[in-house]
């Protein structure tokens, strides 16, 4: 017996398993009942004999009664919301886009921040950018060398990507490669699933000529053949051998198809990427400084920006990484927002069903089963919100793929994720809790205090009103923040690039591997072209460049001078054809634009802009000058135009110093030519593309877009950003519209019978009106003051993530505090509306 | 007496071994749900015993279906522990039980026919 007491308080614990219903029913019978059975087994193996027959007992029992309880509640909720359908309708759809965004945008957070790389211990990987820094890369081995000797990495490899003609295949076309240095995937600790990976000396001069095929590509153009091993592919004409082919799924660096050995030469190369595995033992700081420390001391003042190291995973993610952290903390504030917002609706509800749970409490309802019951009322809403959460959830994934597209394939977003669907359930669950609470806190009261009618108390007014003020306040600074990204954009999208954007056709060619190639049919073959097109109708002119503003990656040329003065900075050599200025819109400061004649006769002339000419005294001064490398002289300066954007990051300036001289063998990777037409540029695209076409149909011409469309593509990202926070913006106002509109029309129809005295005695429908208005301002004005402070916080966290966002001055804030106060009070007005229709004699009568 | 009297006694079987067998109790008086139980697991040797989730589910369903109801009187209170609940079959629960018997009296005449009753069951 001594176990006697332990036994029941076990039991008693386990009886709380039960539903509320059942519970506070058999409760008392069932535990008599274990004392009876307690009694009559005496000795331990009956005692475990009893035990083992009560907890079966219970395994199957306690499902079965929670079941059939669930299932009531989940029919009385339906019946509910079938009586109120625009009410659920509108706690359903808050909900739902409030789940539904932060899914989405989780699943992008979770692809490019939270999910592992595909490489072998990806944590100790780490990226440099070949704008801020390249490692020793005279030679193959200069830069093996380097990475031997270095400290702080135990492996470094250099990668280079670029799209190429492929030829010598079934299926010739365009593909994009990476050129590597042979240590490239023992780097990542990636073996090729066939063959082999390159080996070490693979990439001097001689011994370069082999490749890495992509499984995709593999499959696509010897379709799996264990044969493709030894085979030829041309790649711009030049001929690899396949020695390996790459698992599944790889395609680092930015898609690559196609692996070839590196070729050094010399200071050319100046896209080199640095991919780099830390020393074990070497934590991140200290790599870093080892890091910063070489840097500097490789090359004191050559770089613009201090070079950075990040870890591999932040580096392919690059801007993507801060935007997605903004949208994942705005789509936690209308999350929030719309946690507010039902919990305010249910409380309105529960107060309206005061009457109805008192019956039912009178009627032996505990109290546990009727917070059963609403507990139930909140998991099925989240629950249905949640489902149609994840519709909106795979859209959000969808349009951020086409914004936003993932850096590698292993990188995909997807909903159908363990992590995603976690965060979705949990996001879920939480909400309910969130919103669920109060109601059921107030319900609990009920219980307790009593079964008057009325459901509107002072306290419970005084909830909500604070639920609203929440609202206000969250809502401030989601549209502050809205209004700082927005600004932001349209800053970004009003910047003069120096070239005009409006009326401009841009369609790529490249030579490689063509019988164009040939250094003497080069310059013929483009001058046909733009000839060709120049003769098309509504073609006002046109030009080529090798590099188009926009696309700066890897054209940084390297230092120049005037006349021996060395510049501050590098500038970008830019090889263009005749007109070129001219047709992009620019704007010439002094001198001339380039002519056939230059190109023709391989004059060695520049246009230099702006930027690089006021280091030199300014426009008028540089003229006649010559452009010199140490002391050679390059250029004669025969003009100085504005100067173009080849970044797209507005504060960037490495780009500044430009150099524009005649290409006299145009038909590098990214040849373009540029078409200045009358009229709509998309209504050209195709007779630019033909009349290409036309002169040499073997040569691949692809990129056909105005020049619009490569801006808006450059700038699809900040434009979503700023689209989808301005969405969440509105849609927290319109949220916070229809809680202030809740709580006052409700507040009318509770108080009438006050007003009808009010209105006896003298005050007037407007004075009444007038006394709501001013309730209600006061708790919009309750929720400014925090909105406004939070504001102004946010704005510095926003400042840090969104390059270009300013923090809001306070003028912004007061106006987004206005815009509320206005918006509210229109609906206070509105939902006061009745009073004025008020009959007092009808109100007066019905005492 | 039953609000369930409009339904057929035949709707609901076969009954599940262990609502037939509470039922079969309760025809012989009014018991409380420990009595039920011993009843049923001396009747059938021990072979079906209900543990307390499970018979007072069942009890539960069967008052749901009107087959049984609460008794307001007890027996002497002195007698016995006031917190035990006592219950006692209605005349739909005696039909349906009824029903549920000649359902099984029809089956075993079948089982006879076919396969011949031993001396010893």
């Amino acid at each position: 017996m001594r176990d006697t007491p332990f036994s029941l308080k076990l039991y008693r614990r386990l009886l709380r398993f039960y539903p509320a219903d059942f519970r506070a029913n058999y409760a008392v019978p069932m535990e008599q009942e274990f004392r009876d059975e307690l009694a009559e087994s005496s000795g331990p193996w009956a005692l475990t004999n009893l035990w083992i027959q009560l907890l079966a007992d219970l395994a199957i029992s306690i499902p079965l009664q929670l079941s059939r309880e669930v299932s009531q509640d989940v029919r009385h909720t339906l019946r509910l919301w079938a009586s109120r359908p625009w009410h659920t309708a509108l706690a359903i759809a808050a909900l739902a886009i409030g789940i539904g965004a932060n899914t989405g945008v989780f699943s992008v957070v979770n692809a490019l921040l939270l999910r592992s790389l595909p490489f072998r211990d990806p944590s100790r990987l780490a990226a440099l950018n070949h704008s801020e820094f390249i490692p020793p890369h005279g030679s193959a081995k200069q830069f093996h060398d380097w990475r031997q000797q270095s400290t702080y990495f135990t492996d470094v490899a250099l990668t280079e990507e670029f799209d190429v003609n492929l030829g010598g295949v079934r299926d010739p076309g365009r593909a994009h490669l990476a050129q590597t240095s042979w240590n490239f995937f023992s780097t990542l600790g990636t073996q090729p699933v066939l063959g082999r990976a390159f080996m070490p000396e693979e990439d001097t001069p001689g011994r370069d000529a082999i490749a890495i095929v992509g499984y995709g590509l593999w499959q696509q153009l010897f379709a799996g053949d264990r044969r493709v091993l030894g085979a030829t592919i041309r790649v711009d004409g030049d001929p690899l051998t396949i020695v390996g082919v790459a698992p599944p799924g790889f395609d680092y660096p930015g898609g690559a198809v196609l692996w070839k050995a590196a070729k050094f030469d010399g200071e050319g190369n100046n896209g080199w990427d640095t991919v780099a595995r830390l020393k074990p033992g070497i934590a991140w700081p200290q790599a870093r400084e080892a890091f910063y420390a070489e840097a500097d001391h490789l090359a004191p003042n050559r770089y613009v920006k201090r070079p950075r190291m990040t870890p591999l995973r932040d580096g392919l993610a690059g801007p993507a990484k801060n935007g997605s952290l903004m949208l994942m903390a705005s789509v936690l504030l209308v999350l929030l927002i719309a946690c507010t917002n039902v919990a305010n609706l249910l409380m309105a509800r529960t107060a309206d069903r005061a009457a109805e749970l008192s019956v039912r409490s009178a009627l032996g309802a505990s109290r546990a089963r009727l917070a059963q019951q609403l507990l139930t009322e909140c998991l099925l809403l989240s629950f249905v919100a949640a489902l149609a959460g994840l519709v909106l959830a795979y859209w959000t994934t969808a349009i951020a793929v086409k914004v936003q597209p993932p850096p590698l394939a292993a990188q995909s977003y997807s909903i159908l994720d363990g992590r995603v669907l976690a965060f979705a359930a949990l996001a879920s669950v939480l909400s309910s809790l969130l919103f669920g609470v109060l109601p059921s806190l107030y319900a609990g009261r009920i219980h307790t205090f009593g079964t008057r009618g009325s459901g509107q108390t002072r306290g419970s007014r005084l909830v909500r009103e604070t639920l609203v003020a929440a609202q206000v306040m969250l809502t401030i600074i989601l549209f502050t923040a809205s209004v700082s990204v927005g600004r932001a954009f349209v800053r970004l999208m009003q910047t003069d690039r120096g070239f005009n954007v409006l009326g401009l056709v841009t369609v790529n060619v490249s030579l490689g591997g063509t019988t164009q190639q040939l250094t003497q049919r080069q310059l013929p073959y483009f001058e046909e072209v733009l000839a060709r097109v120049r003769r098309l109708a509504g073609v006002r002119s046109a030009s080529a460049t090798e590099f188009l503003p926009l696309y700066a990656t890897g054209f940084l040329g390297g230092p120049v001078g005037l006349d021996g003065r060395p510049a501050k900075r590098g500038a970008m050599v830019v090889p263009v054809l005749s007109g070129y200025l001219q047709t992009m819109g620019g704007r010439m400061l002094a001198g001339r634009d380039l002519t056939d004649a230059d190109v023709h006769s391989g004059a060695r002339v520049a246009v230099i802009s702006e930027h690089f000419a006021a280091e030199f005294g300014g426009p008028a001064e540089v003229l006649g000058r010559q452009v010199t490398q140490g002391s050679r002289s390059l250029y004669k300066i025969i003009g100085v135009v504005q100067g173009m954007d080849y970044e797209t990051d507005p504060s960037a300036t490495s780009d500044r110093n430009q150099i524009f001289f005649p290409s006299h063998s145009p038909g590098g990777f990214f040849s373009t030519f540029v078409v200045r037409v009358n009229g709509r540029a998309e209504d050209r695209l195709a007779m630019v593309r033909d009349a290409i076409r036309s002169v040499d149909p073997q040569v691949p011409v692809f990129g056909v877009k105005t020049m619009a469309q490569r801006l808006a593509a450059t700038f699809a990202r900040p434009r979503f950003y700023s689209t989808a926070v301005q969405f969440f913006a509105a849609f927290a106002l319109l949220l916070a519209v229809i809680g202030i509109y809740g709580i006052v029309s409700y507040a009318v129809v509770q108080r009438t019978h006050e007003m009808g005295i009010r209105m006896a005695l003298g005050t007037t429908p407007v004075r009444l009106r007038a006394i709501l208005l001013r309730r209600g301002l006061l708790t919009v004005a309750a929720g400014a003051i925090p909105g406004v402070a939070g504001a102004l916080l946010s704005g510095r966290f926003l400042e840090s993530l969104i390059e270009g966002a300013r923090s809001v001055d306070l003028a912004t804030s007061t106006f987004s505090v206005l815009i509320i106060a206005l918006v509210a009070s229109t609906s206070i007005w509105a939902a006061t509306r009745r009073i004025a229709g008020l009959d007092i004699m009808t109100i007066l009568r019905t005492e | 007496m039953s609000h369930r009297d409009h339904r057929t006694a035949s709707d609901l079987t076969p009954l599940s071994p262990a609502f037939f067998h509470i039922l079969l109790s309760l025809g012989a008086g009014e018991r409380h749900g420990y009595a039920v139980k011993s009843e049923i697991a001396a009747r059938t040797e021990g072979k079906l015993k209900l543990g307390p989730g499970v018979l007072y589910g069942s009890i539960n369903k069967l008052l749901e279906l009107g087959l049984i109801e609460e008794a307001e009187d007890r027996p002497d209170p002195h007698l016995d522990d006031e917190r035990r609940r006592y219950y006692r079959i209605t005349n739909y629960g005696r039909k349906v039980a009824q029903a549920e018997a000649a359902r099984m009296s029809g089956l075993v005449q079948l089982a006879a026919a076919t396969f011949g009753v031993p001396r010893h069951a």
